[in-house]
Formats: structure tokens, C-alpha cells, sequence
């Protein structure tokens, strides 16, 4: 779906993305991780074809992004990290209109609006929506054309965690169906949980680029955290793969002498801060 | 279809933001203002209160509508869709064009001006011209304060020498000035083949240029705030 060769882009003299290379297959959620001003949004206009000034190959369902032609945008859906309606226009009739733009026939409005929880509010003014309920909206305006890419900027930031759940199934629901996902985020627990695939990127380069699960085992496996009473409280680490070499939780075991054991897995910021030397936020 | 849908959207908005009430207001006071006039003044009258106002509203107006959709973000949602730069275009330039016909047309019969199909023929190629102008500007202008001061300059030159020109101060070289054409075709006069053929070639390349201003707006799609 996605073949991106080499890219490289910069807003001013200073590079910028520089030498990126990724590709993203059919069905796939494909994260970009980072801090914010990392570059996620500007490598997500990038491949949406609205910067064009970039070197390199970027290529998005066959077509180069900076020669696509406006029909590249019927199978492309884009939510922005900020609402794209008309103010004084209530959900519905936005909908129905950016909806009428399409060659494709529309997905129900009705529908979707219930499947964010907004169906008692599609004929109020977006002007008074708050701002979670605009992003909902703006997130369903995405998914009108049914398109076969699903770009998403930052979908579940300023969402409650209900609203986010249901977000993040409705992102799952899309990719069941066969959808390519593009998600960007600065929010690890989401990246690992909807991500097939993650990029880290920091300062617009790739630092890292492999499944969720495959980045946490690459910090090398779980680890065991245990405690004990000698003089005082102490307490050891062992990686839990070598829990039979450790001698000393092996007598702390036979003698019954453990205050306390934990396991650990790392998280994909432990990771993240790992590779990057940095926190995400 | 796609260019029938944007432009109801574009009357909707008109609508919502209460141009046609303006116009409906506007339209009143205007009337009356011709009535209260001595009818030998009328057609003159009629012809400065056209060009000024729903002949040239494209220029104030277009941009305040695309300042304000700049500041809803709505250019993004534009780049992102397969509407082309002409489209959205052509929608404005006719929801716009259409409002400023009505007008000049109940102006113009109030006024008893002769040649009706003279006068919104001449309405109608100023409101594409304005219009044009206007969002021209707008793309290029992040606040209300610099649109106007960038419009300054646009309106000296169109309203002055047309202005004159309708009391027959103006030199001969300006005749197929398009300002000035506007205004003769306004105030119900012929006008020679070879201006309207300058106006309209000049509306063309006004247009290919607008175009390439709407694609970039719609590439920076940054926001801003009024
Ligand atoms: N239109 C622009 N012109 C110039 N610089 C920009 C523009 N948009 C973003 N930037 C800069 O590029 C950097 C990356 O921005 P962005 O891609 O939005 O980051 P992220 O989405 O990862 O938070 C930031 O330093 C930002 O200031
Ligand atoms: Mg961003």
C-alpha cells in the first residue's frame, strides 16, 4: 500500500526527514510514534500529498505523492488534529456535504454518527460541539467514503477513555475489514495495542521500526523484581529466563524468606526512551 | 454534481452568515434611495450604487468567506478530497455572482435603466472579475486588517477611473479599461467588441492565477485565527 524510499523534506534550509525508508502493507496499522515536533504529521502530509517538495520516493496505492491527481483522494481518508467544518453548519449537514464530494456512495451518516455516540447531536452546530465530540465527528468524517487508506492524526488525544475505547475499536472494526491504517501518536499504550507495526521517530528520523511486541522483546526479555529482609530490606533483579542460575532467590525460596516478587515486562516507552534517549511526551 | 453541490453549500453559508439578509436590507435601502431621487438622476445613480456595490461585492465579501473557511480549517478538508481548485471556484464565483444579479436587476428596473440585458451582462462580468480579485487576496492573507489594507489599492483602481469615466472624464486611452467597460455596460451603454474581449481574456488569466493560489492555500493549509 505505502513504499516510501529514501525520503527527505524540510520546511527550511536545515534538513529535516531525511533518509526515510518504510513500506506498509494492505491491512496493516502502521504507527508513527514520537514526541511532539517530531515530524509525524508533516511525514503523514507528506504521503496524503500536500507537501509535494520532497525528495526521494514516496509512493501510496501506486501512485507517487507528489504526482497524484485529486482522484487519488476518493480511496484516501484524513483526520486532521484539528476539526476540518464548517462552524455554523451542524454535523449533519457537514457530513452530507463533504460526503457529496465523493464518487463513491456515502456510508450512512446516521450510522456513524451512533457509532461515536453522536446521534442525538447530528443537528446541532459543530460551533457548539466540544472539542472531544469534534474530534469524534472529524474521525467520521474520515470513514464516509469508505476509503481504502485511513490516515489518522493523533485520533484519541483529548478523548475520555470511553470514548477513546470506542475509537480504538472502531479503528480495529476498519482494519477487519481489510482497511490500511496510518496512526500517528505520541501515546504508547495505544501504538501497542492497534499497531501491527510502529516507527519511532525522533527529530524526523526512523529510530526503530518492528511490531510492538517484537521492540519490548528486543529489550531482552521480562524481568523478575524480588525482596528481602537481611539487615534491613533488599532487593534484586534477575531477567526471568535466568530465575534458575540465581542462587540467592533459589535459597530465599527454599527458606521461605521472600518478602516480595515481581515480574515486569517493559513497556514500549521503556523502549522507546531505550533506543531514542527520550520520553515521549 | 460535485460543482452543484458546492455550490449549495456555498448559499448555505451565505446564508447562515446572513449575506442574503444583508442584501435584503440593502436592496430596501437602496430602492428608496433611488426613489427619493429626481428621475433624471436615477439612471446615473443607479449605475454608481450598482458598480459600487452588488457588482464589485465579490471583493469585500469572497475574501471574508475565505477567511473565515481558513480559519474553520476547511481548505484542509478541501486538499484532502478530490474537489478541484476550479470547482470550489466556479461555486463561489456563481453563489456570489448570483446575488449580485438579483440586486443590480430590481436597482436597474427601480431606476428605469434601458438595455436590462446590458446592465446584468455588465454586473455579472465585474462580479467575476471582483470576486476573483478578492479571493485572490484571501488566500495569500492570514487576518482581516490585511485583507483590507490589500484591497485598498485594487479598489483605486477599479472605482476611480470608472467612477469618472461615467461622468465622461477619461482619457480616451482607458475606454476599454475593463473597470471602465463594467461601467458602461452598468449604466446601459454598448460597448465595443474589442473591450469586452480584453475583459474576458483578462477574467481567464485572473482565473488560471486564482487557481494556482487556491492549490497553494489548500497545500499550506495552515489555520489561522480572525
Ligand atoms: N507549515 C510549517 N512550516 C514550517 N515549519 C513547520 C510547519 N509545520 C510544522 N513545522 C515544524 O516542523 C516540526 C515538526 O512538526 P510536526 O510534523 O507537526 O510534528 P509532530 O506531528 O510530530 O508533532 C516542528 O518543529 C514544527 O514547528
Ligand atoms: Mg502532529
Amino acid at each position: 500500500m505505502i513504499q516510501v524510499n529514501n525520503l527527505s523534506f524540510s520546511y527550511t534550509k536545515q534538513p529535516f526527514i531525511s533518509g526515510m525508508s518504510f513500506s506498509v502493507s494492505h491491512g496493516e496499522i502502521f504507527g508513527f510514534l514520537g514526541p511532539s515536533g517530531a515530524g509525524k504529521s508533516t511525514l503523514q502530509k507528506i504521503l496524503i500529498g500536500m507537501i509535494t517538495a520532497y525528495q526521494g520516493s514516496a509512493m501510496v496505492n501506486g501512485v507517487e505523492c507528489k504526482k497524484r491527481t485529486k482522484d487519488f483522494y476518493e480511496d484516501i481518508g484524513v483526520d486532521f488534529e484539528f476539526s476540518t467544518m464548517y462552524e455554523k453548519l451542524t454535523a449533519k449537514e457537514n457530513l452530507q456535504f463533504f460526503s457529496s464530494l465523493y464518487e463513491k456512495k456515502s456510508r450512512s451518516i446516521e450510522e456513524l454518527l451512533e457509532m461515536v455516540g453522536l446521534d442525538r447531536d447530528g443537528d446541532k452546530r459543530v460551533s457548539d460541539y466540544s472539542k472531544g465530540m469534534k474530534s469524534r465527528l472529524n474521525f467520521i468524517k474520515a470513514l464516509l467514503h469508505d476509503p481504502l487508506l485511513l490516515c489518522l492524526d493523533e485520533p484519541t488525544s483529548g478523548l475520555d477513555p470511553t470514548n477513546s475505547r470506542m475509537m480504538k475499536d472502531m479503528i480495529l472494526a476498519e482494519k477487519a475489514k481489510g482497511k490500511t491504517i496510518l496512526l500517528t501518536t505520541h501515546n504508547m499504550q495505544d501504538a501497542a495495542e492497534l499497531c501491527d507495526r510502529v516507527a519511532f521517530i525522533v527529530g524526523g528520523k526512523i529510530c526503530a521500526l518492528d511490531s510492538p511486541h517484537s521492540l519490548i522483546m528486543s529489550k531482552g526479555a521480562a524481568a523478575v523484581t524480588y525482596t528481602w529482609l537481611e539487615n534491613g530490606e533488599h532487593s534484586a533483579n534477575c531477567p526471568i529466563d535466568r530465575i534458575s542460575s540465581d542462587e540467592r532467590l533459589k535459597g530465599l525460596i527454599s527458606e521461605n524468606r521472600l518478602q516480595s516478587i515481581h515480574s515486569g515486562e517493559p513497556t514500549l516507552n521503556d523502549i522507546f526512551m531505550d533506543i531514542t534517549g527520550r520520553t515521549l511526551v | 454534481m460535485r460543482l452543484r453541490n458546492l455550490f449549495l453549500l456555498d448559499m448555505r453559508f451565505q446564508a447562515k452568515y446572513g449575506f442574503y439578509f444583508l442584501y435584503v436590507a440593502l436592496t430596501v435601502i437602496y430602492v428608496v434611495i433611488l426613489l427619493a431621487l429626481p428621475q433624471s438622476w436615477r439612471e446615473k445613480a443607479a449605475a454608481i450604487l450598482i458598480f459600487s456595490d452588488p457588482a464589485s461585492m465579490g471583493l469585500f465579501f469572497m475574501g471574508a468567506i475565505v477567511l473565515l473557511e481558513k480559519s474553520q480549517h476547511t481548505p484542509c478538508a478541501f486538499a484532502v478530497s478530490p474537489v478541484r481548485a476550479g470547482e470550489y471556484m466556479l461555486a463561489k464565483i456563481a453563489s456570489l455572482s448570483a446575488i449580485s444579479l438579483v440586486v443590480a436587476a430590481l436597482l436597474a428596473l427601480t431606476a428605469g435603466i434601458a438595455h436590462l440585458h446590458m446592465v446584468l451582462f455588465g454586473t455579472m462580468l465585474s462580479s467575476v472579475l471582483f470576486t476573483l480579485l478578492g479571493m485572490m487576496v484571501a488566500t495569500k492573507i492570514v487576518s482581516l486588517n490585511q485583507f483590507i489594507l490589500w484591497t485598498v489599492p485594487i479598489e483605486i483602481l477599479a472605482f476611480i477611473p470608472a467612477i469618472l469615466h461615467l461622468w465622461g472624464i477619461s482619457p480616451a486611452v482607458l475606454k476599454n479599461y475593463p473597470a471602465n467597460l463594467c461601467m458602461d455596460m452598468i449604466s446601459g451603454a454598448s460597448v465595443s467588441f474589442l473591450g469586452l474581449f480584453c475583459t474576458v481574456i483578462l477574467i481567464g488569466v485572473l482565473f488560471m492565477a486564482v487557481r494556482k493560489c487556491v492549490i497553494k492555500m489548500w497545500q499550506e493549509a495552515g489555520g489561522i485565527k480572525l
